[in-house]
């Protein structure tokens, strides 16, 4: 089939004829990008905003600084679409394009419960710069659209497309027309802040017809377990006292849903899976005097939403437990990069001024120095005036001084270089496959970063038992490599793998799928969410031998106590070589909690204390390159129709005009003035 | 209506009714007293006083509602939930 070239325009470059579209001549669609779009707080609103139809701009691919320099002074040809290697990517870079004309200009002040108020040595966050390599650029709000490209292939259709048109033939010149350009759309309809947007969604809820609500709060589900069976719809008594195991769950990063997360999360919440399968499986973890919970908190990364959720379902009695049976809390931070194996215990200098609190806190790091010889994992301390990194259990710490411990890789700074970016993937926490595996060998090999993180998993599951009144040695409880590697695999590189395959229900199957990331969303349980449930529930339940019927209604049978168990009826792994699957029922104690912070619950938009982000929502996004021609030549178009169009009007209405009629323009007499209510006296004309 | 074919005191007791019926907040009556009426000002006796009030009242109503417009259009996004509640229409991406 021949595709022709239409109008005066050369199609950019021979491609395969899909069709005799106008539009398809025209554009080129880049079907792989991601997004930024916009986040509100309470205050502020952060991210992109572009032009309701797009932004259009000639492309311009910038190598080097000074090109970046040309492009915002002396191109001759405004606007640009700058299109920009990751490396140029950077604050410095930003603030160029932020000319005094945008002001962008970061308002986020020190993260965390220190200030003033603690005592002089908190003020202006001193000791809590944990991220000093950070630009700050996520945080920030641009007036226009930017994209991410995650095709190389999209991006060297885009390069060839500049270097054919754009690069002037003589250097120093101007490039003719038609130049080669880039549309990106991404509307957002919220705007200024949480306050505005709900304000705005609830009045059309209210009164319109056709209600447009605007955004919608970041809310995802907490997913938590416990060790010995907790009736969920019940109340733990007064006096018993748990230990709660956390961490974290979610990333986030300036692109929308490209959120991997490696360091920041993921290393730490499969240190936490591997622990509590570790723990189930040690002997004599079932009489345990204290009950230990294990708890992955959603939402973190936006201002805690999940712990502080908690918290005030904790204050509110719409949790099994209260703040009080919370007997010592232990979090793990990101735990991925450690230097020298050194894992750093991280406490509360505020509340360790309570005697009472100082006292459990050392009992506390006595227990984990005492259970980390033979783990792997060398403990240090970082002094009691250093105060905790930005973490869940400061969120519990502001309703109730518990003693805990944070435990991270970092002592100050982070060591993550990719926190809250694209960037941290796998390769950020040194996991490397051998040449050649094929995926199902990449699933089951060993790296060396999991021997890592299974050390951390064996420490905190040692840990765990002993602070449960264990009194038995714990050589025994290790936690499994092979499991965190595959966790790992799993969560960073591809979820949809055999062993995932076989933990999920039949329904599920659309959460698995390459690239995995983990950013909050709005629509909830996410695909991590699920799957976290579905892990947890293997890696710490049984499986049963019920029926189908049976296990997917569990209440019919008294025996099967299902106020205290959760039953999946999951897919099972593959039978042999055949295409079927060998169902299971699988019994755990896996619930899920909302996570919605409470700011939405109470409808107070603006409040400091809990944490306000909404994600703006949007119509469109999308971004296609397509040549342009020059404003000259569109205005001299446009005026010629125009001329066109008035020649014909003037020669189809011109005859057509009749003879113009105008009133009658006597003046008749006016006599006295009166009245002129009466017929009678006004002479008729 | 065509007013050509209407008399003379009918034309200025329709005048007259426009008029006092403008002043029930109908500024377009005022209005269309100016345009329909301004053209027989010098036929019909005593329509001048009905054209020439309607005319200071629709200009005066239509400053006062351009007034509004414009700083309607031009300050709303800083009046907040106030400017919220007097849209009707809620502008998408605009604070």
């Amino acid at each position: 089939l021949f595709c022709g070239s239409w109008g005066s325009f050369p199609a950019p470059f021979p491609r395969p004829c899909v069709g005799n579209s106008v539009e398809r001549k025209i554009y080129i669609p880049l079907n792989h990008t991601a997004p930024c779009v916009r986040l509100l707080n309470a205050t502020h609103q952060i991210g992109c905003q572009s032009s309701l139809s797009g932004d259009t701009g000639v492309i311009h691919v910038v190598e080097k600084e000074e090109d970046l320099e040309w492009a915002l002074s002396k191109g001759p040809h405004p606007p640009y679409m700058i299109l920009l290697n990751g490396n140029l990517f950077s604050r410095s870079g930003f603030l160029g394009l932020g000319t005094p004309k945008f002001g962008i200009k970061s308002h986020f002040p020190c993260p965390g419960l220190y200030s003033e108020e603690h005592g002089p040595e908190f003020a202006h966050c001193n000791g809590s710069v944990w991220n000093p390599l950070g630009s700050g650029v996520s945080y920030e709000d641009f007036p226009f659209p930017i994209f991410l490209l995650q095709d190389a292939n999209e991006t060297e259709t885009i390069k060839e497309c500049f270097r054919a048109h754009n690069v002037p033939a003589v250097p120093g010149a101007a490039p003719q027309f038609p130049l080669c350009a880039m549309q990106l759309q991404s509307h957002m309809h919220a705007a200024a802040s949480t306050v505005t947007c709900m304000r705005r969604s609830s009045l059309q809820s209210t009164f319109s017809i056709n209600p447009e609500i605007v955004c919608d709060p970041l809310l995802d589900y907490n997913v938590w377990s416990s060790l010995q069976p907790i009736n969920a719809s019940g109340k733990v008594e007064p006096e018993k006292r748990l230990i709660l195991a956390a961490t974290r769950v979610d990333s986030h990063s300036f692109f929308w849903n490209v959120a991997p997360g490696a360091e920041a999360a993921v290393g730490s919440f499969v240190s936490l899976l591997a622990a509590a399968q570790a723990l189930q499986a040690a002997p004599g973890a079932l009489g345990l005097p204290q009950n230990v919970l294990f708890v992955f908190f959603q939402g973190e990364t936006f201002d805690y939403i999940g712990s502080s959720r908690l918290v005030f379902d904790m204050e509110q009695e719409k949790f099994p437990l209260r703040l009080e049976n919370i007997g010592a809390f232990l979090e793990l931070g990101q735990v991925s990069l450690r230097n020298d194996s050194v894992l750093w215990m991280h406490t509360d200098p505020i509340s360790r001024r309570n005697q009472s609190v100082d006292s459990q806190v050392r009992d506390l790091l006595d227990v984990l120095n005492r259970s980390s010889p033979g783990s792997g994992v060398s403990l240090a301390d970082p002094g009691v005036s250093q105060p905790l990194p930005p973490s869940s259990f400061q969120r519990f710490l502001r309703a109730r001084s518990i003693p805990g411990v944070v435990l991270s890789d970092h002592r100050g700074q982070f060591h993550n270089r990719y926190f809250q970016s694209i960037y941290d993937t796998a390769e950020n926490i040194g996991m490397h496959y051998p040449e050649g595996l094929t995926p199902e060998e990449q699933l089951e090999f060993v790296t060396e970063t999991a021997e890592a993180l299974a050390q951390v998993g064996t420490l905190l599951a040692r840990a765990l038992f002993s602070l449960a009144g264990g009194t038995d040695p714990t050589e025994s409880i290790r936690a499994d490599p092979k499991t965190v590697t595959r966790l790992l695999y799993g969560f960073l590189l591809n979820s949809n793998n055999s062993w995932f395959q076989s933990l999920i229900k039949p329904d599920q199957k659309g959460i698995l799928g390459p690239f995995p990331q983990h950013y909050v969303a709005v629509a909830s349980p996410t695909n991590t969410t699920q799957l976290l449930q579905a892990v947890l529930g293997n890696l710490t339940g049984i499986r049963l031998n019920l029926s189908r019927e049976e296990c997917q209604d569990p209440g019919k049978n008294p025996a099967l106590q299902s106020e205290l168990y959760e039953y999946w009826w999951v897919q099972g792994p593959l039978d042999g070589n055949s295409t079927s699957r060998i169902p299971g029922c699988v019994r755990s104690g896996v619930r899920l909690s909302p996570a919605l912070s409470p700011a939405f619950e109470l409808r107070r938009w603006d409040s400091r204390e809990f944490s306000t982000w909404t994600e703006s929502r949007w119509k469109d996004i999308r971004a296609r390159i397509f040549l342009v021609a020059s404003r000259e030549l569109e205005l001299l178009t446009l005026s010629l129709g125009m001329l066109v169009l008035l020649l014909s009007l003037l020669c189809t209405f011109i005859p057509r005009i009749p003879n113009p009629q105008f009133p009658n323009s006597q003046t008749p007499k006016c006599p006295n003035p009166q009245i002129p209510n009466s017929q009678s006296q006004i002479p008729k004309s | 209506m065509n007013l050509e074919r209407v008399s003379n005191e009918e034309k200025l007791e329709l005048c007259r009714k426009y008029y006092l019926g403008g002043f029930l907040l109908l500024p377009f009556l005022w209005l269309v007293n100016v345009v329909w009426f301004s053209l027989y000002l010098s036929q019909v006796c005593h329509l001048s006083r009905y054209v020439i009030r309607s005319a200071v009242g629709a200009a005066l109503w239509g400053l006062g509602l351009g007034v509004w417009v414009g700083l309607f259009q031009t300050r709303r996004n800083q009046w907040g939930a106030l400017g919220d509640a007097l849209s009707f229409t809620q502008p998408m991406g605009e604070p």
